[in-house]
């Protein structure tokens, strides 16, 4: 895992990307007890270069990798013996990466997307694994309600948010 | 609520709200646990998906 942030921290630092943050279940995981979970979800914000409207061009990131002696499996890229899937960020995400909280991994600076997003982007995919994570970050770690509510009315998640309340009591 | 109480060793009793309490006090301790141990768990958790299944690919579990 250091060394797959290593690579991650590399595509920053070569203006491949502009900026990262850990999402999914291992930012999840971050915040709640350990489970099972195979992929490391890693949202990007892309450089200006590599945006144009409605296009997307992850081929830099993907080149330089493939150079690098990493190969495919399905939709992830294997860095370092890790399963890696790159998502390019859209509104609500952006949003996430660029207020994501700096950790340490084994003295690796990297990103990990607060609780607060992390719920509201789990509430939005709204799948029961999502919804089973949205539960335990809010009995196992702190939430910022009042973060957690000016993202839901913003993203116009609350309604989602409100019925996801009520089902649970 | 009628209170209903566990021996859950000798001479150890505890109520069935404790139970639940010591329950959600574990998860949370385990909630806080540092990252890279988490990370470690995982990968115990892996390789024990990977026995069951008797699949043992790479990438499902991880290097780290």
């Amino acid at each position: 895992m250091r060394k797959t942030l290593k690579v991650i921290n590399e595509l920053k630092g070569k203006k491949l990307i502009d900026d990262y943050a850990i999402g999914g279940g291992i930012a999840a995981l971050f915040y709640i007890e350990p489970f099972l979970t195979y992929d490391l979800d890693v949202f990007i914000i892309l450089s200006k270069k590599e945006k144009e409207e409605n296009l997307i061009l992850l081929s830099p990131i993907f080149d330089y990798l493939k150079k690098r002696g990493y190969s495919w499996k399905g939709e992830h890229i294997i860095i370092e013996g890790i399963p890696v899937q790159f998502i390019p960020a859209d509104e609500l995400e952006e949003e996430a990466v660029l207020n994501a909280r700096e950790i340490e991994y084994e003295k690796i600076k990297t990103k990990v997307i607060t609780p607060e997003y992390l719920t509201a982007m789990l509430l939005r995919a709204g799948r029961r694994k999502d919804i089973e994570k949205i539960e335990k970050l809010l009995e196992q770690t702190e939430i910022d309600k009042e973060k957690l509510c000016d993202i839901l009315h913003r993203h116009r998640l609350m309604k989602k948010f409100k019925s996801f309340k009520n089902k649970k009591l | 609520m009628k209170k209903v109480k566990i021996v859950i060793a000798k001479n150890r009793i505890i109520t069935r709200k404790e139970l639940f309490e010591r329950k959600e006090k574990f998860h949370k301790e385990q909630a806080k646990l540092p990252f890279e141990e988490k990370i470690k768990t995982l990968v115990k958790l892996q390789e024990i998906a990977s026995f069951v299944k008797g699949d043992f690919e790479k990438p499902a579990i991880w290097k780290i």
